[in-house]
């Protein structure tokens, strides 16, 4: 493609797909970049590659039916979305879950914002250069996913929690397992910091590449990791605490430069932060109810249901209708672990819902990197592209 | 780079809003006291959070005033988020309603912006300019409900293929209707427009994007797979490892054509 | 040199003690593509988290000699399309498999990628047999890493049977 510069020379530049069958897109995403030489002049990006309907198809079913879809939005990390979409509607029940099932969610929460994180990290790596991460973490995901097999059979997908509570409680040994795999993520998180945090090439390929000032992050839209990378002090968990985080102690990572190597140190020491959040909560974990009994989202207990009429008329209208939260519409948010995982429900009083939105993180920082790529070097689109954690599922719906 | 709590940072003026902890924010009443100005309506039907109505006719005016008033500072654009109407039972009025969920990252409060949108003028003032988040949300509304965002400098499809027809969240596109894509939207245009908007001017096109869709040279169009039609040489039978369908490439061309050049 | 005619029943090979194997082209032929197959992991959604676990060490998919995983269709032979395909990705996905050279195979890997999984919308393809040939089917939402090698191994049960003699696909 021939062009002129804005200085009036001519300059012959090359078109380059990146993506949308790339090993550094993670997910399916497409950068069509103008270069001169190595530099990216112009790009344009193009998403939707994975755009599946999740919000045309949560309206076909009832509030129930949302949750699988709602595990394959971020499915690193698919708890997340359980325990965010579960959270919002319960906020519109106005029904507040059981202390126990509070803290549990707090602690699948963080164990998932973890797991998240180390994908992010070790595939950001790979991309460098840095394989040996990736079989640190992966190993650690594998113990952490021995857990959630325990818990409720899946992986990956989990769809662990039920609007009201959880599927069902944890399994006796959860505690002393979750205690076990804390102490082998922070040996992972400590071996891969070895290896990267003082290593020459890493810092030259990650420092000062692909800044966003506070500003342009806030203008963007950014939450999560990526904007405290860019030095901006919001953490969901401590503005607007929500299930008890307020009576945790830790730290929110805070970056300085808002580059690259910012956005993968602060999710690094984010694990660190989630595993001391986890102790304390396991700390606090007590017997007790793990489900709400609110009469609107449990099923009352079978001697109940074959003794007492009423109880009999709520079973069946649950089992066959679902949950009917009241009419209006909602938006609640959670931090995730990409940042601000919105979702704003609208219900007709039904048994559908009448529209759901879910608010990406990653929608708006992979808008941003249009912006974040121009003027850097083509090897530059890996490294950048990685550190924004991009989870197709959730970007696209 | 720090790991702990806040550090002096290198950039300037904003430090201000970033080092400084989430100061607490105005309750709903004192919110919409401060847009009395605008004669506000509170929407009912957002029970758990303040949704303020607004016309669309003053929507930038509003959204400029809640970004700028020194007490309210709402920086941050989270969402464009269009609500079809259509099937809601007992619903009078527009059709559809875009709504724009606000926050503050200075102050500990929260607004969204409703504005209604009827259907015959599906038309609404774009905030791209006003927050930069705001460029890709409209996209994506333009996308899935066909609302007009007057003044977005790139609207074009989001989420769906170049190719398709409508626009799907409406209430009346049908779920399964499925739409083919015959080849990849090659976005030489879009990339056109940014040379143009950094500053370079466009002389000539490579070869490849002449006319041309760049992912259609060389390339098979996708037809339907129906009976395959292996040739095996010497009558060896059924291939061994599952029987792969031409689509016609050595022979007939299939009935939607590919535009340009097939070698 | 005079020729000594061999006795019938006595082959050369006798002579030469163990260092000759008889075998088949055919045998040695899928022997080496069966244990050396190199995948292309075309991974969109979460089936290719899954996929990253196959490759990982606890379970190993180098054990079955498809470790190097090669993203380039021009250095691949077996395409493992981990996650759904929706019509964008559609025309992509046509392209890579033609830019594969023979001998190529297909694993589709996951409900989406096998049949659309439950978005049975607008947008998603209903099974990517619908674009292009498919060997090795994985059910699962997604598939646990021991369901992904044990396609490996059906797949190499599959290459095992097959034929050099027989041409594997024309035009495409």
């Amino acid at each position: 493609m021939k062009v002129l510069t804005p200085a009036g020379e001519p300059l012959d530049l090359m078109t380059v797909n990146v993506g949308p069958s790339h090993p550094a897109t993670h997910g399916t995403l497409r950068i069509f970049a103008a270069l001169d030489g190595e530099t990216i002049v112009a790009s344009a990006l193009e998403m939707g590659y994975l755009h599946r309907g999740f919000e045309k198809m949560v309206e076909q079913g009832t509030y129930s039916m949302v949750l699988p879809y709602t595990d394959r939005l971020n499915y690193c990390s698919a708890m997340m979305n359980n325990i965010g979409f579960c959270k919002a509607v319960e906020k519109m029940f106005g029904v507040e879950v059981p202390e126990r099932c509070i803290i549990v969610r707090v602690i699948l929460s963080e164990l998932s914002r973890i797991i998240d994180h180390m994908v992010c990290t070790c595939t950001n790596l790979v991309d460098l250069g840095a394989l040996t991460n990736f079989w640190y973490f992966f190993n650690t995901r594998e113990e952490v996913y021995k857990i959630w097999e325990k818990l409720c059979g899946a992986r990956l997908t989990n769809t662990v929690t039920r609007i009201g509570g959880m599927y069902r409680d944890v399994y006796p040994d959860f505690a002393s397992d979750v205690a076990g795999v804390l102490l082998k993520i922070e040996s992972a998180v400590k071996e891969v910091r070895g290896l990267i945090e003082k290593n020459k090439i890493f810092i030259d390929r990650t420092r000062d590449v692909g800044v966003v000032s506070a500003a342009d992050a806030i203008s963007w839209g950014w939450t999560g990791p990526c904007l405290r990378a860019s030095g901006v002090d919001r953490d969901l968990r401590k503005d607007e605490p929500y299930y008890g985080y307020d009576q945790y102690q830790f730290d929110t990572v805070i970056g300085t430069t808002g580059d690259t190597f910012d956005r993968i140190m602060v999710r690094i020491y984010e694990m660190i932060e989630s595993v001391s959040i986890c102790r304390q909560a396991l700390g606090k974990l007590k017997p007790g109810p793990i489900n709400t009994t609110d009469a609107r989202l449990s099923l009352p207990s079978r001697d109940q249901v074959y003794h007492d009429m009423e109880a009999l008329i709520n079973s069946f209208k649950l089992v066959y209708e679902g949950v009917r939260p009241p009419a209006g519409e909602c938006y609640d948010a959670t931090e995730a672990a990409n940042g601000e995982l919105g979702f704003l429900i609208v219900s007709d009083g039904g048994t559908n819902p009448y529209r759901i939105k879910v608010r990406p993180p990653c929608f708006t920082q992979y808008a941003a990197y249009g912006a974040m790529i121009e003027g850097g070097m083509l090897a530059d689109v890996a490294a950048s592209l990685g550190s924004i954690n991009i989870i197709a599922g959730e970007l696209d719906r | 780079m720090s790991a702990h709590p806040p550090a002096a940072a290198a950039h300037g003026a904003s430090t201000a809003i970033t080092t400084q902890a989430i100061q607490p924010g105005l309750s709903a009443e004192q919110l919409l006291a401060k847009l009395a100005h605008f004669n506000p309506e509170r929407d009912p039907r957002d029970r758990w959070g303040l949704t303020v109505i607004v016309p669309a006719s003053r929507l930038r005016e509003v959204v400029r005033h809640l970004r700028d008033d020194a007490e309210l500072r709402f920086g941050m654009l989270l969402d464009v988020v269009g609500i079809d109407y259509l099937a809601f039972p007992d619903h009078r009025g527009a059709r559809y309603a875009v709504t724009y969920p606000l926050k503050s990252v200075a102050y500990r409060h929260r607004v969204t912006l409703k504005v209604w949108v009827e259907e015959e003028d599906a038309k609404v003032p774009s905030l791209h300019d006003l927050f930069k988040s705001a460029d890709w949300a409209e996209r994506e509304t333009w996308d899935q409900y066909g609302i007009v965002f007057i003044g977005h400098p790139n609207l074009k499809r989001l989420l769906n293929h170049h190719e398709f027809v409508g626009h799907p969240l409406r209430k009346d596109y049908p779920c399964q209707k499925r739409q083919k894509l015959s080849t990849n939207d090659p976005m030489v245009d879009q990339l056109e427009a940014q040379l143009k908007r950094r500053g370079y001017t466009v002389v000539e096109r490579g070869e490849a994007h002449n006319g041309v869709p760049i992912s259609a040279v060389g390339s098979v169009p996708l037809g339907d797979r129906t009976t395959a039609t292996v040739k095996t040489s010497g009558g060896a039978g059924a291939v061994g490892a599952g029987a792969p369908a031409t689509t016609g490439a050595a022979g007939a061309a299939p009935a939607g054509t590919v535009a340009g050049a097939k070698s | 040199m005079t020729y000594k005619p061999v006795p019938a029943g006595v082959t050369p090979e006798i002579n030469l003690g163990d260092s000759f194997i008889t075998t088949r082209v055919d045998a040695v032929v899928n022997w080496g593509r069966r244990n050396s197959l190199w995948p292309f992991p075309f991974g969109t959604a979460c089936c290719a988290i899954e996929f990253m676990g196959v490759v990982s060490s606890m379970f190993d998919i180098s054990r079955f000699g498809a470790e190097l995983v090669r993203f380039s269709p021009r250095q691949a032979d077996l395409l493992i399309i981990a996650g759904t395909v929706t019509y964008k990705q559609a025309p992509v996905l046509r392209r890579i498999y033609e830019q594969m050279c023979e001998p190529r195979w297909v694993i589709s890997a996951g409900a989406c990628a096998t049949s659309g999984g439950f978005y049975d919308c607008y947008c998603t393809v209903p099974g990517i047999d619908e674009i292009i040939p498919v060997d090795v089917y994985i059910a699962g939402c997604p598939p646990r890493p021991e369901a992904f090698l044990e396609a490996v191994v059906q797949l190499q049960d599959k290459i095992a049977q097959e034929s050099i003699k027989e041409q594997r696909t024309v035009g495409v």
